[in-house]
């Protein structure tokens, strides 16, 4: 493939901003209120396969099963939260790694529900193709058509999915930005110093973490969402445990407490691992194509190493403030 | 007599075969600076976490303004105005001074999410008058010309004074205050015994705390209550406590030599 394709560059383009707003709900549990989060790709899951078997299976109307979807990424929050948050900080990380384990093994051992390993195009069982984004297509080429009438024949509709995402990216920064600083964010990076000085001025710690935790796993689910509607086709593979560490380099890439250095990262991020498929050349191309699409997580190690040893504040972050102890 | 602001009764406390508070009875008067004292282990902190909510009482009841507290939340004894300050200082190190005081305001509706997006003036509002009554406190603890800077700068003694800061934020009708002068230079030192006899003349705050300088004890307490090995032994104003044969068995006869357990200083 052409190095300067512009298709290409453009579906990456939607992928980084889908990317941004899955670590925004880290960013949230994390970074605000200090939550070792570490199945945050379960959220991404519950919400798509949520939404696909609704549409596929009963008909429900994309909107409806997109908030079903959502409402069920705050059951799992619910779930993994109650019994972990009161305790210390290490039991909610063990249940996150469980929990989001335990979503993909679901996936893929209740085929009747499911799909089973062949995902969401199973769903309908075998002999049938199911798909579940017809309605998103639609309205996706209703929006192309909107748009070009104002940029012209430049128009398609993976550009108008990555002018909305993008949207909505900037959209949630802006917003997050305010939560951040009110009252509400200052409890959270309270919480996130010392929960026991937090509690001795009369804040429900619990209740600020839960709320915390269920704000990001809203945002997990809707990443999963727009990732599920974008490629229109998913299966418990995609939702591996390392698409939560992507999440966490992305904060890291990008300086771990700044909330505008998520977009940087993440298109960061997303250039890194789309742009090692060009990595064909001498002597790089001594090695077949298959194996060298495992140089992108040689290099997604790499990375975080480098960045944890050489400049653990991100590209943006604040070094005087990480090396203050706690 | 003036009725008890607060009341602990019959109250235990056992990690494992040890019992680190054995029913325990005392009160404290409304507008009084009560001291804590007893030797290493007599289960002072202890007390301190059970009445401030930070631990369960095994038997035995709380009452705090009338109201039973054994077993309540910390967030909530907190609420209910009863604050309690750390022995070593809890400030919240990578958030600015000034911020650290403004977390602990109360009433605020913008510590509610969504208050945040549907009334965002009130929270303004709020927002104002937290932030003047911070600036005023900072002023008190002599720490103003610090406040935007990360607390974690501060020195521990300086800690200290934030924190003490911070749980006037909370407007409290009683503090308890475990060990206030421990590892603070004795200037500062000086300073955090100025504020916690402000506190009662100006605010007729309630004040309890755990001491071991036995010159500060007898300056600023008007009432001094003493444990030893979880219990309560002795309970009464300080030149009494000063003579009582109970507590110098207990508290300076068990350290050797009064004089010597005094390190040179006049008693």
């Amino acid at each position: 493939m052409d190095f300067l394709n512009l298709a290409f560059w453009t579906f990456v383009a939607s992928t980084a901003g889908i990317y941004a707003i899955f670590a925004l709900g880290l960013y949230v549990q994390f970074s605000m209120a200090g939550l070792p989060n570490f199945g945050h790709v379960a959220f991404m899951a519950i919400g798509a396969y949520t939404m696909a078997i609704l549409v596929v299976r009963y008909s429900v109307s994309l909107p409806v099963a997109s908030m079903a979807g959502i409402a069920a990424a705050i059951v799992l929050a619910l779930i993994l939260g109650i019994p972990s948050l009161r305790l210390r900080a290490d039991y909610l990380a063990i249940a996150t790694v469980a929990g989001g384990e335990i979503v993909r093994y679901l996936a893929m051992n209740l085929p009747d529900l499911t799909g089973g390993p062949i995902g969401s195009i199973g769903l309908l069982g075998p002999g049938q193709i199911a798909l579940y984004n017809g309605g998103w297509q639609r309205s996706l080429d209703e929006l192309t058509t909107a748009l070009s009438a104002v940029i012209g024949a430049a128009a398609n509709r993976d550009l108008t999915m990555a002018l909305m995402v993008w949207s909505i990216v900037l959209v949630l920064i802006v917003l997050f930005r305010r939560l951040e600083r009110s009252p509400w964010g200052r409890v959270l990076k309270g919480i996130r110093e010392d929960e026991m000085a937090v509690t001795a001025v009369g804040k429900n710690v619990f209740a600020f973490k839960l709320q915390a935790l269920m704000l990001g796993a809203v945002l997990g689910a809707a990443a999963g969402l727009l990732l599920a509607l974008q490629i229109g086709v998913f299966s418990p593979d995609d939702y591996q445990p390392t698409l939560t560490f992507y999440a966490y380099l992305i904060l890291i890439l990008g300086g771990m407490n700044r909330l505008w250095a998520i977009p940087v990262g993440a298109v960061v991020f997303s250039l890194l691992y789309a742009g090692t498929r060009f990595l064909n050349f001498f002597p790089l191309s001594l090695i077949d194509s298959g194996s060298r699409a495992f140089l992108r997580l040689f290099l997604v190690g790499f990375l975080l190493v480098l960045f944890m040893a050489v400049r653990p504040q991100g590209m943006l972050g604040n070094r005087r403030e990480l090396l203050l102890e706690k | 007599m003036t009725p008890l602001l607060l009341e602990v009764d019959g109250v235990s406390k056992h990690f494992g075969g040890v019992a680190a508070v054995d029913d325990a009875s005392f009160g404290v008067t409304e507008g009084v600076i009560t001291a804590l004292i007893g030797p290493n282990g007599a289960g002072k902190t202890t007390m301190f976490n059970l009445i401030s909510g930070f631990m369960r009482p095994d038997c035995g009841t709380i009452r705090f303004a009338g109201r039973r507290i054994d077993g309540a939340r910390g967030d909530v004894v907190a609420r209910a105005g009863l604050v309690r300050a750390f022995q070593t200082a809890r400030v919240l190190t990578r958030m600015s001074v000034l911020e650290n005081m403004l977390l602990a305001a109360k009433d605020q509706p913008g510590e509610r999410l969504g208050m945040n997006l549907i009334a965002p003036r009130r929270v303004a509002r709020r927002e104002s008058e937290v932030h003047a009554r911070a600036l005023e406190l900072l002023d008190l603890v002599r720490l103003r010309h610090l406040a935007d800077d990360y607390a974690g700068t501060l020195s521990g003694g300086q800690r200290k004074l934030l924190e003490l800061g911070r749980a006037l934020m909370v407007a409290p009708r009683m503090i308890l205050l475990d060990e206030p002068m421990a590892g603070v230079a004795p200037v500062l030192a000086q300073q955090l015994l100025d504020h916690i006899q402000q506190l009662r003349q100006r605010h007729g705050a309630t004040v309890c705390v755990i001491e071991h300088d036995m010159d500060v004890v007898m300056s600023i307490s008007d009432r001094v209550i003493v444990m030893d090995e979880g219990r309560v032994i002795a309970e009464g104003p300080p030149d009494a406590i000063q003579r009582d044969e109970r507590v110098i068995e207990a508290y300076l006869g068990r350290q050797g030599h009064a004089d010597e357990s005094q390190r040179g200083r006049p008693a």
